[in-house]
């Protein structure tokens, strides 16, 4: 018996193509200065934690605070921080817009890669992609980047604003 | 050496923001505006993924649903008219998918295996999606204690809104993705990877679509063992209310994406004949990768 069916069934072997890691950068760490911030000067605050701020930071947030990992900077009127978080799967840059009184403004990611198996864990590979903008962007509606099928979590990116926030309390509202 | 920075192409943004528990990427594109305008345009598309994103979200006490969970048994609770508008909406799918797609599932057995945060009051086990009432007045009651999760249906109406909010701003090419619910609105069509189901970092199959909508489910990614070391996923069975496993993955197409996002359960858990009724009658298509 022949129907019109609106289900086609495929099978893995016959449709699917290597694929390289997904990646992309939606912007640069001024762009989003600018998108944040529009019009006012930013200065770059240094942040130095002591042990005692690490530890309070890290009891408050219940996250683990690596050194070196957050950028801040103030602005006229709020601050703005760059971080980069490492997930099971991928790693993510993001800015972070906060208000004079310290709340959340703004969250924007600025760059999304994605690794193949344990190449997460590998620092030489993390080292391409933090701080600065090495690798190989992905030059934006070029190439195929739209991916279904996988909820990528953004967990990771919630602990990291989370810490974030600790940071804040701790070592810039509080200094 | 250092690498260009994107090369910001003119009248095209491309932003992503974490909102409901993933990476929602908004991306327009359309020559008669200027830069600011498209991004003024995409930030009010994000508000609205950020209205959804209150007022629906599971794990948030102060949300709209969180508060229907809570207190829905004991007396009517007034929502919010999108909320109400996505309960009418899941309820729907759940009467057309004859329960396939049911929204009052996935919370106790997710909340059991750690996905979802559990709550004090233990739910009906002989309960399903027929307990909700919608009062009308924007008004909802329990009439057993059941717990509703919406996630299988308010990224793809969050997904909608965003899309819809930026017609309404007149711009051309629209691309809206939360997590894989994705959209796009204009006269291009968008190329889209599905992820292969066993190996979903290193295969994939494309696909291209135009003025569509489109959703995958699939357990990769989500699943994890238990506390008892079975292996779960955030896929639930409706019919005997166990983790689902034995799939690839099931990708809907539909012209909106909150249909698409739901059929995905009638197609991995309704009778055959049940699931093609149900996409006939929304105009959608499936694609079972196994």
């Amino acid at each position: 018996m022949r129907f019109d069916s609106r289900i086609a069934y495929m099978s893995i072997a016959a449709v699917a193509v290597c694929v390289p890691a997904h990646a992309l950068v939606y912007m640069s760490v001024e762009q989003a200065q600018q998108l944040m911030f529009p019009g006012q000067s930013l200065a770059a605050l240094s942040l130095r934690l002591s042990a005692d701020q690490i530890a309070a930071v890290e009891k408050d947030a219940g996250v683990k605070v690596y050194p070196g990992g957050l950028r801040a900077w103030k602005a006229d009127q709020g601050y703005f921080f760059v971080d980069a978080v490492i997930g099971k799967h991928d790693l993510i840059t993001y800015a972070v817009a906060l208000d004079a009184d310290g709340k959340v403004r703004q969250v924007e990611i600025l760059e999304y890669r994605e690794a193949y198996g344990g190449e997460v864990r590998n620092s030489h590979w993390r080292a391409q992609f933090t701080g600065r903008h090495h690798g190989d962007p992905v030059r934006i509606g070029k190439d195929i980047q739209n991916i279904s099928g996988a909820t990528l979590s953004c967990e990771h990116v919630t602990e990291g604003i989370r810490r974030l926030l600790a940071i804040y309390a701790v070592a810039i509202a509080n200094a | 050496m250092l690498s260009p920075l994107p090369t910001p192409e003119p009248h095209t943004v491309r932003r992503a923001r974490p909102l409901l528990g993933t990476l929602v990427e908004i991306a327009v594109s359309d020559d008669r505006h200027s830069q600011e305008k498209l991004h003024a345009a995409v930030s009010d598309a994000f508000a609205e993924v950020e209205r959804v994103h209150r007022l629906m979200s599971f794990h948030e006490a102060t949300s709209d649903l969180s508060l229907v969970n809570r207190h829905a048994l004991s007396r009517p609770v007034r929502v919010h008219a999108d909320t109400y508008k996505v309960f009418e909406m899941a309820l729907n799918f759940s009467w057309l998918t004859q329960g396939a797609f049911d929204p009052t599932v996935a919370a106790p057995i997710l909340e059991s295996s750690g996905y979802l945060p559990s709550c004090r009051t233990q739910c009906d086990p002989g309960a399903d999606w027929r307990d909700i009432e919608l009062l009308g007045d924007t008004c909802i009651r329990y009439r057993r204690a059941v717990r509703a999760d919406l996630g299988g249906i308010a990224k793809g109406f969050a997904v909608d809104l965003a899309v819809c909010a930026l017609a309404a701003r007149d711009i051309e090419d629209v691309l809206v993705n939360a997590g894989g619910d994705l959209r796009v609105a204009g006269p291009r069509s968008h190329g889209v990877r599905l992820r292969h189901p066993v190996e979903p970092l290193e295969k994939a199959y494309f696909l291209e679509i135009k003025g569509r909508a489109l959703a995958t489910s699939a357990p990769y990614f989500s699943r994890r063992k238990d506390a008892s070391n079975r292996e779960m996923s955030a896929l639930v069975d409706p019919v005997n209310r166990m983790p689902e496993l034995d799939v690839g993955s099931v990708t809907v197409l539909a012209s909106d994406c909150a249909s698409a996002d739901a059929l995905t359960k009638a197609v991995l858990f309704a009778s055959r004949e049940v699931a093609e009724r149900s996409l006939a009658v929304c105009g959608a298509e499936a694609c079972v990768i196994k």
